[in-house]
């Protein structure tokens, strides 16, 4: 397959620089759950507003599938951007046998190695802080990655589009952070006004949370399907007009 | 051995009425060309003219919009990994990996083509001492100076030892001493049978390096033939060149056309075409005009541009 020469690439370049990925990894996930959660944990006794489980594990939960979508969504801007506007990588590349499919299939197959050397580290922190004991719960690392990756594709789909790096920041600002505070990650959204529940249910995050938090604090129910369904529909959508949107950008 | 009853060696790209549009603006229009293997064919153009258009879609990274295109044979649109794995390109813009070192820069290429270890590392070994890079393999390629990183983009498009080579401007932005080293490069590439498309817009490396040539202007191909041809069909065979006050320049006008074939008034020259400068030159002497400098040399490419569309290659 074209597409692992891709992955192989990013991950030659990613793990030399080993000490920031090991950062990005453990440390600071480490560091957040433990600052965020028992902090804030012990000033939250309610447990029964998170379906009769402590806060560290709701907001655990929550942060494994919200960290994934955003360093999913991040891998799909500047890197990619560099490689289309900048240095100019994706023509080197398509001066070899490699076609936009390749190059865009391996971008977004880099994004789920990447996510899932992310994702494990954090589910291992959370297995010995005793957060969950099914053995389904390891299927949350899949999910979270499956989060992480749909949204890497929608914009990478998007960065295609681009010519300079100045929407990024409202990118950011006010859609992927929004997109944080409305999905459940910190608090239920039933805290939400009903318009705010209606926008959850359209974020790619608040499925993913579901699924993860159904996976590992709660019981998995029906729901979990169209969870899923999402989740695999947004990742497909992704795919077909990022390689569009691809084509479109590099063979002009 | 080859069946081919002609003489004429077979054509590795064949083009025919090929035009790109990109929206309303047209590139590429109806231009028609065909580069024999074995050949150095050369574009030559000033800024815009069509050549990298034209480049980009032998190199199978821009559909054609019109006509008919083949490479080695084969469809650009429909065949592009073949001829991609059989082809070599030198972008206008060097395009290395900025990440990797020089030796793996060729690595990663040479696993884009499939080429098996045991082949490509002795070949990666062998491409870098053909562009003098010994001392780098180790280095990141960004502290890489200018010359040294086009003959790694050159050492990289030869990483599958391809039949057709595309440089696109090879030696634009390098100094003296780095376009001759790239040159010198060139010129054993073709000794050694790869067929070189070079695009330029500098008449002396047309002429250093092309047997054949088109030249380029305003998306159209306005003539072709080998840089000598060109310059005996479009020129003669010396150049006056002369720097005078406007003064000066009244008096010349009025008899120019007696004292040379053809005169062209540039801004801040003019140019006298003649069989012979020195003769022409003291023409204009005894009919008492004054210049500020005077140059004989011989005409080149450039003088053909001229002739041809009135301005000069590079404004
Ligand atoms: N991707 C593109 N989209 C729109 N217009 C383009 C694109 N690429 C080239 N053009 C236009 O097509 C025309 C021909 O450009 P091209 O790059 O082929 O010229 P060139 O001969 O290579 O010039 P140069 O010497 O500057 O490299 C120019 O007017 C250019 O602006
Ligand atoms: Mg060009």
């Amino acid at each position: 397959m074209n597409a692992t020469k891709i992955v192989r690439r990013n991950s030659l370049v990613h793990w030399r620089a080993w000490r920031s990925s090991f950062f990005l990894s453990v440390l600071s996930p480490v560091m957040f759950l433990s600052a965020m959660g028992l902090g804030l944990g012990s000033l939250v006794e309610e447990e029964q507003a998170f379906g009769g489980v402590d806060y560290l594990a709701f907001f655990a939960t929550g942060m494994l599938a919200a960290s994934c979508m955003q360093a999913g969504a991040f891998s799909g801007t500047y890197p990619v951007m560099n490689k289309i506007v900048w240095q100019k990588n994706y023509d080197a590349v398509l001066a070899s046998p490699l076609n936009v499919r390749d190059i865009f299939l391996g971008e977004v197959s880099w994004s789920a190695v990447m996510l899932t050397q992310l994702a494990t580290p954090f589910f291992m922190i959370m297995a010995f802080a005793g957060i969950f004991d099914s053995p389904l719960a390891i299927l949350a690392i899949p999910v979270a990655v499956l989060v992480g990756t749909s949204c890497a594709a929608v914009i990478m789909a998007y960065t295609a589009t681009l010519h300079t790096d100045e929407a990024y920041t409202w990118l950011f600002r006010f859609v992927v952070t929004p997109l944080f505070l409305l999905s459940g990650t910190f608090f239920p959204i039933d805290q939400l006004p009903a318009w705010g529940r209606v926008v959850a249910h359209l974020t790619p995050l608040f499925h993913g949370v579901e699924l993860v938090r159904q996976l590992t604090i709660y019981d998995l129910d029906p729901s979990a399907i169209w969870h899923l369904g999402y989740l695999v529909a947004l990742l497909g959508v992704g795919v077909v007009v990022g390689i569009r949107n691809f084509e479109r950008r590099l063979l002009p | 051995m080859a069946t081919s009853a002609s003489s004429e060696p077979e054509a590795l790209i064949q083009a025919e009425g090929l035009n790109k549009l990109f929206g309303e603006l047209v590139a590429v229009d109806a231009v028609d060309f065909e580069v024999r293997k074995g050949e150095a064919f050369g574009f030559l153009g000033p800024n815009g003219a069509g050549k990298t258009s034209t480049m980009r879609m032998i190199g199978c990274t821009s559909p054609p919009s019109g006509g008919t295109l083949r490479v080695i044979g084969m469809d650009p649109v429909s065949q592009a990994s073949e001829i991609k794995a059989r082809i070599g390109v030198v972008p206008q813009m060097d395009n290395l990996d900025i990440e990797l070192t020089v030796r793996e820069n060729l690595e990663m290429y040479a696993r884009y083509f499939d080429i098996p270890r045991d082949v490509a590392n002795p070949r990666i070994d062998e491409l870098i001492d053909f562009v003098q890079l010994q001392e780098k393999v180790d280095s990141k390629v960004e502290p890489l100076s200018g010359g040294m990183k086009r003959r790694l983009t050159i050492a990289r498009a030869l990483i599958n030892d391809p039949d057709l080579l595309l440089l696109d401007e090879p030696t634009t932005g390098l100094d003296p001493q780095a376009r001759h080293l790239v040159w010198d490069r060139l010129y054993r590439l073709k000794q050694r049978g790869v067929t070189l498309v070079i695009t330029t817009h500098y008449m002396d490396e047309a002429e250093q390096l092309c047997d054949r040539l088109v030249v380029m202007d305003k998306a159209k191909i306005v003539t072709e033939g080998s840089p000598p041809d060109l310059i005996a069909r479009y020129s003669t065979r010396e150049v006056l060149e002369l720097r005078l006050s406007d003064d000066a320049r009244e008096k010349l006008a009025t008899s120019a056309d007696d004292l040379a074939d053809r005169v062209e008034w540039l801004p801040d020259r003019v140019l006298l075409y003649t069989e012979t400068g020195d003769a022409t030159l003291a023409a204009i002497h005894e009919s008492g005009i004054q210049t500020y400098s005077a140059l004989v040399r011989r005409a080149t490419l450039e003088d053909v541009f001229l002739t041809i569309t009135g301005r000069s290659l590079i404004e």
